[in-house]
């Protein structure tokens, strides 16, 4: 029960001022064989429109791969599945 | 009707941009960037595998490639929002009025003043030309790759050094070139605009802006794009600084399949074989009487259109006749007075004879013939009227 928790997998909402960029971050992702889910960004995030990616997996993979990739992105909030 | 008109809009489609627009129509019925819901997000993917593949097409960022109405729609973007106050604008005499009229109103309402370069047949003094002209104002240089008069190529890399070498904005006029040579932003282009109903096949009311982002591009217009919709401001970032309003989609997802289209293709063989064909119908018609073909054979490079004029009758009355004959070629000025001010054509212009890679050989034969037809009867007729 213990180890279950101390290796769950972590999920992460990367938000994005853009549909395109967040579709360019995926596509990013995608050639990284990183599967990730877009969605409306939720309010508690952005109080304007905007778009998120839902990513499982490591966040410092994450910021390395848009960082080189030169892309911005605006918050990023992480959830425990 | 054959269409020899393809600089206008290239005319047949390939299949696949016909099965992608009534894909686009059936399927892709969402609003791209404005919902959560799949219809919405399925409707966004296929824009941006489309932006995808123009931004590839064309060595850009997708984020950094606007879609457009025309290329004059997006002519008018770059020209207008990255013209300041006090600039000096360098255009060529052979522009086309999608870039002569913006620099000019710019020009009118006092924003900037502008020069004309002359395009030369020999491509070291068209550059020296534009050196020139240059002053410390000087911010935009704005000209056509080829001209869609003459098939001229501009030496546009070089054209682009000047540019770098100057600290100068350089926009690109693709309009007759992307889809027939290669271009890419790495050209040294900071701005290309382009058609997307030409050389890359897609349907007509679609265009392209794609930018290195080196230079900022204000808004000629502003409105909802599905982004920061709290704020007052136009967002800065692109695509959406650029794009207000719903974009046309379905044009969009089809301009991906000509893209792609011309891509599989591949654009030296469609340049070898529209330049063939051009080659063949110059070879036939120039030694006829009564004819001139606008090209200069100390001109290295161009594009696969060709200028010519029946003497003794105007453009469109010949363009007329050949309408009849079941040929379609554009007569008249082409939206460039400026080109045909420096080809000495004004005011009755040019027949235009432009193929696309969905000509033949032998419709390329039909047409000779009947030019052959119009010329013999125009001589006929002028020696009747002499005597």
């Amino acid at each position: 029960m213990l180890s279950g928790i101390v290796n769950a997998m972590k999920r992460y909402t990367i938000t994005f001022s853009s549909i395109t960029i967040a579709m360019k971050a995926q596509s990013v992702f995608r050639s990284e064989g990183i599967r990730t889910e877009i969605i409306r960004t939720p309010r508690n995030l952005a109080s304007g429109c905007g778009y998120s990616l839902v990513y499982d997996g490591d966040l410092e993979t994450a910021m390395y791969i848009l960082e080189n990739r030169g892309i911005k992105f605006k918050s990023v909030m992480e959830n425990i599945i | 009707m054959i269409n020899f008109d393809n600089s206008a809009t290239t005319f047949p489609k390939p299949a696949a941009v016909k099965k992608a627009l009534l894909t686009a129509v059936t399927r892709y019925g969402g609003n791209p960037g404005r919902s959560g819901h799949k219809l919405s997000i399925d409707t966004a993917e296929a824009v941006f595998k489309a932006r995808s593949a123009a931004a590839e097409f064309l060595g850009a960022e997708p984020d950094n490639t606007v879609f457009a109405q025309n290329c004059t729609h997006a002519l008018n973007m770059a020209l207008k929002g990255t013209a300041e106050k006090g600039c000096h604008i360098i255009i060529s005499s052979l522009e086309h009025n999608a870039v002569a009229r913006p620099v000019h109103a710019l020009c009118k309402q006092g924003v900037c003043t502008y020069s004309v370069a002359e395009v030369n047949c020999d491509d070291g003094r068209t550059v020296e030309n534009f050196r020139r002209l240059i002053t410390p104002q000087t911010k935009i240089i704005a000209c056509t790759l080829g001209s869609n008069v003459t098939g001229q190529i501009i030496p546009f890399t070089k054209i682009a050094k000047l540019c770098r070498e100057n600290g100068i904005c350089f926009i690109a006029d693709g309009a007759q070139a992307c889809g027939v040579i290669p271009i890419k932003l790495s050209d040294g282009i900071n701005i290309l605009c382009t058609a997307g109903h030409k050389a890359l096949y897609g349907p007509a009311g679609t265009g392209l802006l794609v930018t290195d982002g080196k230079y900022k591009i204000s808004p000629i217009m502003e409105g909802g794009t599905g982004s920061l919709s709290m704020e007052l401001d136009q967002p800065d970032f692109l695509p959406d600084g650029l794009e207000s309003g719903t974009i046309n989609t379905c044009g969009a997802i089809a301009l991906g399949a000509g893209i792609s289209f011309v891509k599989k293709l591949g654009i030296d063989k469609i340049y070898c074989h529209e330049n063939k064909l051009c080659k063949k119908f110059i070879s036939a018609i120039e030694p006829l009487k009564n004819i001139t073909v606008y090209r200069d054979k100390r001109v290295k490079n161009y594009l696969p259109v060709v200028s010519f004029n029946i003497n003794g009758i105007s453009a469109n009355e010949t363009a007329g006749r050949l309408s009849d004959m079941g040929f379609a070629l554009r007569g008249g000025l082409h939206c460039s007075g400026l080109a045909h001010i420096s080809i000495g054509t004004v005011p009755d212009g040019t027949v235009r004879f432009s193929p696309s890679v969905f000509n033949t050989e032998s419709e390329v034969d039909a047409l000779i013939y009947a030019v052959k037809t119009i010329t013999e009867k125009t001589y006929a007729d002028t020696c009747c009227n002499r005597y």
